[in-house]
């Protein structure tokens, strides 16, 4: 009786909520929202699904959702019909893991009096109880700039340490609220090997006895909640411990745990700790899986690789080099190869794996595609790797990955095959909402921004003084669309190191970069001002409260 | 502790069956005619060594070639047990979780990373085992990992010295108290260290106490105390199932750790570095502790001021079971040279300065029914020298695991790396830094220290 009351009170409460959102969107005082929302591409070749494919067929989408495929499906008399008998039409891609659409909070401060070995939860980063969603923000650049690569899905991923929260599937579309983005909310418990600066657990040791730890707890915790709750009486009243409760759904594997771990042996660790406690894994970010393929086929563990590829070494081509410096090079190159092959030794090993897209944007995703297919992955395990495999391994292949009726309507719209270098997403459909791209021309982006004399494309001499001395090199900035992309050269030889973030905006301009100090993840941030051809500005080192001065100039030309 | 130990028995059997596809390579060799240092029965001239499937089938004059067998003539050359380094912070991918004073709980079996091509470089010096440790950054450091330089391999399981005995690396003086100064937190000074001991010890007493009585309960409708990773390995400790191996320079604080350990009723101890043990060897014997020591290695702090080049001669002729270790990647290189300094300093015998990194050392580590000696039914760890190992001409010239051959002079490619990262650059010349070589306090240093002259 209560109970019913209770639903009914929810289903007015619903009710009242739906009435509202419609309101909302009929009376849209900017004029923004579509005249209709059911649409048909026409004769258009359809790739229903990884190596099928349709031509002369016709899609229709109303309210989100296909309605029809097929030469025969019938156009409803609303609809607004797009001719596409020159285009492709794919299912939107699904990226397995990235930061997508959250914005990275400011790091925990140091509390003051750390008391190092036992720091509070959230200095420690270990947050398993926390949500991405509360770091998601529709204002997010990266939404419109994955959904412009063709991409309709992200498995959104928290900013955190060790155990930052858990991830949300998340529709790539315009918004007015975060929660009309959530296609699935806290699907996948989220982990990454990022100690605590300073304090326990610091690296690799400590997070893997910590995981142990954690894990044990929950274990005994999730049978005492269960004892308690069937019979209280006599019994110590169970500790509500936010950790260990965020880690029931895990132990009964109802939830996966997913590991960011690019290197093999931070994979081999995740597995280890899978093998040690038995829950669900999924790896992602992975960039050197094939030193794992048997693991990974024996114990079936879903893996996203990352597409986040090294770049291409270049020879010296000195023609007096020494055949020591040679046979360097030529291994060099060997490793290149094993890593934009890899794609192609899981695919020729029989594993399914998708992609994430994590660390990487823009035009690069695609380029990236293009070089693992190069190398050896066919067009179709390409695809499936986009589409169909991301959509199993994360449990939404009912609803999303390939073009059929009653799916959600996630749609890329290409004027060639995909897989083609000069292909262009003309349209991307996401949730069923369509977002229209112009032709581009060749090359005209980057001729366009040299030639309006953009402030900070080209490339800045920098110097800097480190405690190892004075630091000098060059940042080299391109801009793609609205976006800033940039490197950072050494002159001591360290290797290019691309910038992360960059952010120029009314002459004041951000970065960040990442590199490796002997097994330790150091991340530098650099912000400043423009003015002309002088940049001045400040790298700080957050793990270190370190900072120091640095300036750049333009070179003239 | 039942239930857990329960439980870990499962897990470690689900990890056995998870891991069963990780069997590691074993061999079958005939070593011919060379000068055998058995090390446990002198020195057999002329003598054949046959390994069959990885173990020591028989040694011999004369001994025919089983069909399939592949025959070394080791005429004129030594053959000697494979060398064992009992303190090596090879092939860690991290050293220290230096955070925490006591960090029981975590282990090198976890960080270990079979590409450190330091591995082929110690293989190139005659070494098959290296006892992994943790850093000495903290009073109560992590767990060891006893391993086998298996190279060539990704999979850091296939390293593992399978049954090896459980360790962990335990830390007095400069270092932990520097660490505790750096943080704020105890200890700060070596009377801190002490109590730290104790207090640990006396916590892991009542964390038993607590458990024992939850599984004593016959009540069905129990609620389990908090499970401590930390304690539990400090319980495995008190119960002997995890070998103290402890960072160690003054004879008091030496000497300090023994009386602790006498009142927890802990008995087995290796002290490492131990440059004052020859102070206190008799009252080292007296408890049945034992020394893992450098040749001549000192004065790079303080408290290793005060150090002398016959602290393992004095040691072995007290009684004290003692080994020569690197603790670095270069000196694991040379070790055969590091035991041949005793006799210069000591005068030990032959056979008493090799088993200083052979036979002494896979005592320590609980390994020696299995490697540390040439014996029938051991393991084929072997190392085949040109010139005696004592010599200063020794040449290190084969190196076998378990009868597979890792390294070998006249078949040594210029470039060992398992994985090369394709971003790297290319530099012709490397500089060898012997400073930079020594992890004993990696990653337990803060940013300013990174950068400041004194490292160890």
């Amino acid at each position: 009786m209560k109970l019913n009351k209770i639903r009914f009170q929810l289903a007015v409460l619903l009710v009242l909520c739906i009435s509202h959102v419609m309101a909302f969107a009929q009376s849209d005082p900017t004029g923004e929202s579509a005249v209709t929302n059911t649409y048909a591409l026409t004769n258009a070749t359809v790739i229903t699904a990884p190596g099928s494919q349709l031509t002369d067929a016709t899609v229709v989408v109303r309210n989100g959702l296909i309605i029809g495929v097929g030469s025969n499906a019938s156009i409803p008399a609303n609809a607004q019909v797009i001719d596409a008998s020159d285009l492709f039409v794919y299912a939107a891609f699904i990226d397995g893991m990235s930061n997508t659409g959250a914005e990275r909070p400011d790091n925990p401060e140091r509390p003051r009096d750390l008391f190092t070995p036992d720091p509070p939860n959230e200095y420690a980063g270990i947050t398993p109880e926390n949500s991405v969603i509360e770091q998601l923000s529709t204002e997010n650049g990266d939404i419109a700039q994955m959904r412009e690569a063709g991409f309709g899905i992200a498995n959104a991923a928290p900013y955190g340490r060790m155990l930052p929260g858990s991830t949300s599937l998340i529709l790539l579309k315009d918004a007015e609220h975060v929660d009309e983005l959530l296609l699935e909310k806290d699907n996948i418990l989220y982990a990454q090997w990022v100690g605590a600066p300073g304090a326990y657990p610091g690296n690799i040791l400590g997070m893997m006895a910590k995981w142990r730890n954690i894990y044990t707890n929950a274990v005994n915790e999730k049978s005492h909640v269960d004892m308690y709750s069937e019979n209280p009486s006599g019994l110590p009243r169970p500790t509500n411990d936010r950790v260990s409760e965020a880690f029931f759904p895990v132990l009964s594997k109802e939830k996966p745990v997913m590991f960011d771990v690019d290197a093999m042996l931070d994979v081999r660790r995740a597995m280890r700790l899978q093998n040690d406690l038995g829950f669900k894994l999924i790896v992602s970010g992975v960039k050197q899986s094939w030193m794992v393929i048997d693991e990974l086929k024996s114990t079936g563990t879903p893996i996203f690789l990352s597409l986040d590829l090294p770049k291409e070494p270049k020879d010296s081509g000195e023609d007096d080099a020494s055949e020591e410096l040679k046979a360097m090079e030529t291994r060099r190159m060997e490793f290149y190869n094993l890593h934009v092959g890899q794609a192609a030794e899981l695919e020729k090993a029989g594993i399914k794996f998708g992609f994430s897209a994590k660390g990487i944007r823009g035009s690069n995703l695609k380029k990236n595609v293009m070089t693992l297919i190069e190398h050896g992955l066919s067009e179709d395990a390409a695809l499936a790797a986009l589409t169909t495999n991301a959509a199993d391994i994360l449990g939404v292949s009912q609803v999303v990955g390939t073009i059929q009726t009653g799916k959600i309507a996630n749609l890329m719209v290409t004027s060639a095959p995909y897989f083609t270098e000069d292909s262009q997403i003309r349209y991307m459909f996401v949730d069923g909402e369509k977002y229209e791209y112009e032709k581009k021309e060749k090359r005209k982006a980057s001729s366009n921004a040299a030639a309006s004399g953009d402030v900070l494309a080209g490339t800045w001499n920098y110097s800097f003084e480190s405690p190892q001395g004075v630091s000098e090199g060059t940042f080299v900035f391109t801009k793609s669309g609205d976006m800033y992309e940039g490197t950072m050269t050494f002159s001591d030889g360290q290797p290019d190191t691309d910038l992360k973030d960059v952010n120029f905006r009314d002459g004041s301009l951000s970065f960040n970069l990442e590199f490796d100090a002997g097994g330790q993840s150091i991340v530098l941030n650099v912000i400043g001002s423009v003015t002309g051809n002088v940049f001045d500005g400040t790298i700080t080192v957050d793990q270190f409260d370190f900072s120091t001065p640095i300036s750049a100039t333009k070179d003239g030309k | 502790m039942r239930t857990m130990k329960k439980l870990y028995t499962l897990l470690a059997l689900i990890c056995f069956v998870g891991t069963a596809w990780a069997q590691t390579p074993k061999g079958d060799v005939l070593i011919k005619n060379g000068t055998v240092l058995t090390i446990t029965n002198g020195t057999l001239v002329e003598t054949d060594v046959l390994v069959r499937d990885g173990k020591i089938a028989k040694i011999g004059k004369g001994l025919r070639t089983p069909r399939g067998v592949q025959e070394i003539d080791a005429t004129g050359k030594f053959v000697m047990p494979g060398i064992i380094d009992a303190h090596s912070h090879l092939a860690g991918s991290a050293i220290n979780e230096g955070t925490s004073q006591v960090t029981a709980e975590v282990s090198m079996e976890d960080v270990v990373d079979p590409m450190d091509v330091g591995i082929y470089r110690a293989l190139a010096g005659g070494v098959t085992s290296i006892h992994l440790m943790h850093g000495s950054a903290n009073v109560i450091g992590g767990q060891n990992e006893t391993m086998k330089l298996r190279y060539g391999t990704t999979n850091p399981d296939d390293l593992r010295f399978e049954g090896a005995p459980r360790t962990i690396k335990f830390a007095l003086g400069e270092n932990p108290t520097r660490g505790g100064r750096a943080r704020g937190i105890q200890p700060q000074s070596r009377m801190g260290v002490e109590m730290m001991l104790r207090n640990s010890f006396t916590q892991a007493q009542e964390y038993k106490r607590e458990w024992d009585a939850y599984n004593a309960d016959k009540n069905a409708r129990k609620v389990a105390p908090e499970y401590d990773l930390r304690m539990e390995t400090l319980v495995d400790i008190l119960e002997g199932e995890v070998w103290v191996n402890c960072h160690s320079y003054r004879a008091d604080e030496i000497y300090m750790l023994m009386k602790v350990f006498s009142d927890f009723g802990i008995d087995r101890i290796n002290f490492q570095h131990a440059n004052e043990a020859y102070k206190v060897a008799p009252e080292l014997a007296a408890f049945g502790a034992t020394a893992s020591v450098f040749a001549d290695w000192w004065a790079y702090k303080l408290e290793v001021y005060y150090s002398t080049a016959y602290n393992a001669a004095i040691l072995t002729e007290n009684g004290v079971l003692t080994s020569i270790n690197s603790d670095d990647a270069e000196l694991i290189r040379h070790l055969f040279h590091e035991a041949a300094k005793t006799q210069k300093y000591g005068d030990l015998s032959d056979d008493q300065a090799l088993a200083l990194v052979t036979l002494n050392p896979a005592k320590q580590l609980g390994i020696d029914d299995r490697v540390g000696s040439i014996e029938e039914g051991k393991d084929a760890d072997i190392a085949i020298f040109q010139g005696h190992p004592l010599s200063t001409y020794a040449i290190p010239m084969m190196t076998f695991v378990d009868g597979v051959k890792y390294f070998d002079r006249e078949a040594d490619k210029s470039d060992q790396r398992i994985y090369v990262n394709p971003e790297s650059s290319i530099e012709e010349v490397t500089v060898f830094n012997r400073e930079d070589m020594h992890k004993c306090m990696e990653g337990a240093l803060t940013f300013e220290e990174l950068f400041s002259t004194s490292k160890r």
